[in-house]
């Protein structure tokens, strides 16, 4: 009984310590970001004398991080909204239809997951410009089509997943009162596994608001989101710490946000690509 | 096709019901279509456009078309000899070979760690497990930008640490040069006798382990909820100690999501940009350059020179190896389809 108590306390203490290391990175980030940049010099968190303000959010705000945000929330909202709609649609045919090539269009669909980003990115440039996609405010359809096209896979695995956990008894109740294809998928299927759908939703929501490399490879700088351009404002050559840290924070904000109040879904889609996989 | 659920219950309804109705082609196009015609013009035509364009010489300014073959200007594998020979390419698939090596390792390591530590803490789970998770929201992007708040020469927290406790040190050890200072341009190196391989790797891949550990504890943490608690107090009544019970208890019953945490990290640790791109963007000179920094700085950074072609040997190259090492786990995703 002694010892187990005694493993207890250094189970609680492991873990507690762990917490703090992983925790160090980002409130260091934070307390950079709510000084000034000659304090930080001394060290983060060498906190004698400290100032603390909120100048450096307002400056990488107006230097910028507007611009990039709004960009930020019209790719991403437009990318989760597509591919949501039809993710769902597909996967409900790959569930719960049969049709031809479905187990070519399967696996090449599942490709998506491994396969790096790189294998698609070159072309897509002068694809971009032959499809006109390659300026102005089309750069946001452009990029909108190819972070659907790339998240497809995730798409029709996750929500087909969990349409796939709608017991079979309520389709077929549903059929046999008359109900066509339409009328299960819209009144059976989506609303029980909504918040399946809202699980993809949110973790499709996280990748494209975190994605680089498409953005930074297909979009110019009126059109460019947030993780361009803090990859951009960050250089080891430039001492503008203060900027670069407001505008982490302000990166990783709505993600964030989203995770904190929408935990619970967010842990079960990844729970449904872990166990079942 | 192999759709179990389909064929289930779609064998119960009389087959004159089925063929009465003519939209049985038709209808699942209307639910399947929108999806592949994205799917088609952004990811399947894009990815054959990289394949073919691989045996051609091209660049950017002058894009290769498989409509105009007037242009064309065949090479045949040319672009994949001149890849496998360069010296660039094998500085970066040796610094690739260490994410492979090391990512996986430290990450499946160190989630099976957090996790059973948090299995066994009777209360405060949740939170605990929240906090290890919270990297894997935060972009790439900005954790590259957080941790070289920690690596700063001047003022990161951990060249801080290093020097108010007194425990800076450089060693010199057959092979292994070490020393506790520029994490991000020079912290050692490991000589392989037919390589060197420079330590500011370990620095990226430490931050990159930060970031991504929280999905190997959360995917475990899945695996342990469905391990018997007997099994384990059958175990303990035996005797066997902690370390024990994790060896031969736990461990096996959690090899599917085991696995599954190695092979997502191995395709992590292949496709990595990010975090070297943010951090070092493969520098210094090229100490820290991956495969897919190296193709994605062919292809556009050398704009003028007609790269692209072999920048598409090379990301041909990175898939092939990642479809042929991830098989088993892709395999795995089209069962599901079964069940």
């Amino acid at each position: 009984m002694r010892q187990r108590r005694w493993g207890i306390v250094a189970l609680y203490t492991g873990l507690t310590a762990l917490s703090v290391v992983w925790l160090v990175p980002v409130a260091t980030a934070a307390m950079i970001s709510i000084r000034p940049l000659d304090e930080i010099r001394d060290g983060p968190w060498n906190l004698s004398g400290a100032t603390f303000t909120l100048d450096n959010y307002v400056r990488a705000w107006q230097q910028g991080v507007s611009g990039f945000a709004l960009n930020s929330f019209i790719i991403t909202l437009g990318s989760v909204a597509l591919t949501v709609v039809v993710g769902a649609l597909a996967a409900y045919a790959f569930v719960h239809l049969k049709f031809r090539f479905q187990g070519v269009a399967f696996f090449l669909l599942m490709t998506t997951m491994i396969v790096p980003i790189q294998l698609i990115i070159i072309p897509l440039l002068p694809w971009f410009r032959t499809l006109g996609l390659d300026n102005g405010n089309w750069q946001f359809v452009g990029v909108v089509l190819v972070h659907t096209g790339f998240g497809a896979g995730w798409a029709v695995f996750m929500m087909g997943s969990f349409f796939a956990a709608v017991p079979r008894e309520i389709l077929e109740s549903g059929r046999i009162d008359g109900a066509g294809e339409w009328a299960q998928f819209r009144h059976l299927v989506l609303p029980l596994a909504l918040p399946g759908i809202i699980s993809f939703a949110i973790i499709d929501f996280v990748f494209v608001w975190n994605d680089l490399l498409v953005a930074l490879t297909l979009l110019d700088r009126s059109t460019q989101p947030l993780q361009v351009g803090l990859a951009n404002l960050q250089s080891p050559h430039l001492s503008q710490q203060d900027l670069v840290s407001a505008g982490a924070i302000m990166a990783i904000l709505p993600p964030v946000l989203l995770f904190a109040s929408l935990n619970r879904y967010y842990v079960r889609g990844l729970f449904a690509g872990g166990v079942k996989g | 096709m192999r759709t179990v659920n389909g064929r289930k219950w779609r064998r119960r309804p009389s087959s004159a019901a089925a063929t009465l109705r003519p939209s049985r082609l038709l209808l699942p196009l209307a639910f399947v279509g929108p999806l592949l015609v994205v799917f088609g013009a952004f990811y399947l035509w894009p990815a054959v456009n990289t394949i073919l364009g691989s045996f051609f010489r091209w660049g950017l300014l002058r894009p290769w078309s498989l409509f105009s073959p007037a242009e064309w200007d065949f090479v045949g594998i040319s672009n994949y000899i001149d890849t496998l020979t360069s010296p660039r390419f094998w500085n970066s698939a040796l610094n690739t070979a260490v994410w492979l090596v090391v990512f996986p390792l430290a990450v499946t390591v160190g989630a099976l760690f957090i996790a059973v530590m948090i299995w066994q803490a009777p209360t405060g789970q949740r939170a605990f497990r929240t906090i290890f998770m919270l990297p894997m929201t935060i972009s790439l992007v900005a954790a590259g930008v957080i941790w070289t708040f920690i690596y700063d020469p001047d003022f990161g927290v951990l060249s801080d640490l290093v020097r108010n406790l007194g425990i800076d040190f450089a060693i010199d050890w057959g092979p292994l040069e070490f020393k506790t200072a520029e994490w991000l341009s020079n912290p050692g190196t490991v000589d392989l006798g037919f390589a060197q391989i420079p330590l500011i790797n370990i620095s990226l891949i430490v931050a990159g382990f930060w970031a991504f550990t929280g999905f190997g504890v959360i995917t475990l943490t899945a695996g342990l909820t469905a391990v018997p608690e007997e099994l384990v107090d059958a175990a303990r009544v035996d005797g066997a100690r902690n370390s024990q019970v994790i060896r031969h208890v736990l461990v096996p019953a959690l090899r599917r999501p085991l696995t599954i945490v190695a092979t997502v990290s191995v395709i992590f640790a292949l496709r990595t940009f990010d975090v070297v791109w943010v951090i070092t963007q493969g520098g210094p000179v090229q100490d820290s350059e991956v495969l897919a920094v190296t193709v994605w700085k062919q292809a556009f950074v050398f704009l003028d020179s007609p790269q692209a072609g072999t920048a598409t040997a090379l990301a041909v190259i990175m898939s092939a190896a990642l479809v042929v090492v991830a098989f088993p786990y892709l395999k795995g995703l089209l069962r599901r389809e079964d069940a």
